[in-house]
């Protein structure tokens, strides 16, 4: 495991040259170097899905589901390309195809809340001040982001990537990809500004 | 408003410790002597600290996980579930050296060359084909179709409700009115609503509506206790039932559910 660098959230990066011929060795049917390809990817990949469905049981399925596509498609990977950019891209439209799969049955009606638990009127007026919390503010906010500047700004907060392995994943210029971190940003501070006591 | 000719994208670079040395160095140096620009760098700073927050819950998560036994359980399920992998076909290496040998615009002329010679073929040889049904062919996607049966779901449990509603009320009369029962007729709609609710019941679990199944549950209850009382309903078990309306709040219930589902929450 020499080969290896630590990234961030403890995963682990290899160099392009060692990725090509895991891939080579997968095709060939090496469960160890598929097995090798999740270890070093695995936590990368859950975070980027985490940070789309916000739930673990979902997000491993995700992370799943991406390995496979990766097994399946480890034939057409091209040597010299940015792999961690195309992982990422592929896990992150797994990820999304799976939130709008389960959207419509994920609502509200998903977490059973006993009857006797349904908040009449009066109790009603109290949520008011549940919503002053900062953080589920800021995941409404980071919601409330036109698609790509929250898909910016998860790859550089959530999964601290850099901007050129954003730009990779999502087959933008790295310009593109601070502007749209610059946006997505300024966006949040005009919302956020009455939970950060900031002036306008 | 900050005038500054500094351009916030830096900051903001700056923050998140992006910005190459010397352009950090520059930046430092403003920020110190600018106060305005200080002023909106702190308000940035302060956004980029409720990300932080939020990666709190995502190291929990991580934490969270066996990531020691999650490769063998990935690899069975792909090795029990996959086909081979893939081989990139003979177009595919072919494209794949135009590619590595930095012909990306030369294979941009090929397929656009290509593209406008069969647009060109297509509209010079195509035949105007008489299609059966006058052409008029309606398609819907999955996710469409499962939205309709979702409202549909909806519908028909916010008419159950409705209807529930109106028996029960004739059965133990408005709490505040005291309006006599009418038993005979909201007995046979009570009966109706019984053999309804089965039907119903695949749609509330389809769809997973918790809530709005619970309470027709509740309501389910209610109706078979009453068709199991044959004539007329004695004072004493109305007035239990009432009561039991009553406690429950199972007219308000009723209407936020119904509220909820008419606005598609």
């Amino acid at each position: 495991m020499d080969i290896l660098d630590k990234g961030p959230h403890g995963g682990l990066a290899a160099n392009p040259d060692d990725i090509a011929s895991l891939l080579e060795r997968i095709q060939k049917g090496d469960r160890e170097a598929f097995m090798t390809v999740v270890r070093l990817y695995q936590q990368k990949v859950f975070v980027m899905a985490f940070s789309i469905l916000r739930n673990k049981e979902d997000a491993l399925d995700a992370v799943q589901e991406t390995f496979l596509r990766i097994y399946q498609k480890s034939g057409t990977y091209r040597p010299g390309n940015n792999f961690q950019g195309w992982l990422l891209q592929i896990a992150k439209n797994v990820s999304i195809d799976y939130y709008r799969k389960h959207r419509q049955k994920r609502q509200e009606w998903e977490t059973p809340t006993p009857l006797d638990d349904i908040p009449v009127p009066v109790v009603d007026k109290t949520s008011d001040s549940r919503d002053s919390d900062l953080r589920s503010a800021f995941t409404r906010c980071v919601e409330k982001l036109a698609a790509k500047q929250k898909m910016v700004f998860m790859m550089r907060h959530y999964n601290e990537l850099q901007f050129n392995e954003i730009s990779a994943a999502l087959e933008i210029s790295v310009g593109t990809a601070k502007s749209l971190h610059f946006k997505a940003v300024r966006n949040l501070r005009k919302w956020l500004t009455p939970y950060l006591g900031m002036e306008r | 408003m900050n005038n500054c000719p500094m351009k916030r994208s830096d900051w903001l670079t700056y923050l998140s410790g992006d910005l190459e040395e010397g352009r950090r160095t520059t930046v430092a140096e403003h920020l110190k002597e600018c106060p305005e620009c200080r002023k909106d760098a702190e308000e940035f700073r302060r956004v980029l600290d409720g990300a932080d927050a939020v990666k709190g819950e995502i190291q929990e998560a991580l934490r969270s996980v066996d990531w020691e036994a999650l490769p063998a359980r990935i690899a069975n399920y792909v090795y029990a579930n996959a086909e081979k992998p893939a081989e990139l076909s003979a177009g595919g290496r072919v494209r794949m050296w135009f590619l590595q040998a930095g012909l990306r615009p030369v294979a941009a002329g090929v397929a656009m060359g290509v593209l406008l010679g069969s647009l060109g073929m297509y509209l010079v040889l195509r035949r105007p084909v008489p299609r059966p049904n006058g052409g008029k062919t309606y398609y819907a996607s999955g996710e469409f179709l499962d939205r309709a049966e979702l409202e549909m779901a909806r519908r028909e449990t916010v008419d159950y409700l409705e209807q529930s509603q109106y028996v029960l009320l004739d059965f133990l009369g408005t709490p505040s009115s005291q309006a006599a029962a009418r038993p005979g007729l909201s007995m046979a709609q009570a009966r109706e609503l019984l053999s309804k609710k089965k039907y119903l019941n695949r749609e509330l679990d389809k769809f997973q509506m918790a809530k709005a199944k619970a309470i027709c549950d509740q309501i389910e209850m209610l109706f078979l206790e009453l068709a199991q009382v044959s004539g007329d309903l004695p004072e004493a078990e109305l007035a239990k039932m009432r009561n039991l309306v009553e406690e429950r709040q199972l007219f308000l219930k009723i209407n936020l559910i119904k509220r909820e589902l008419q606005n598609g929450v």
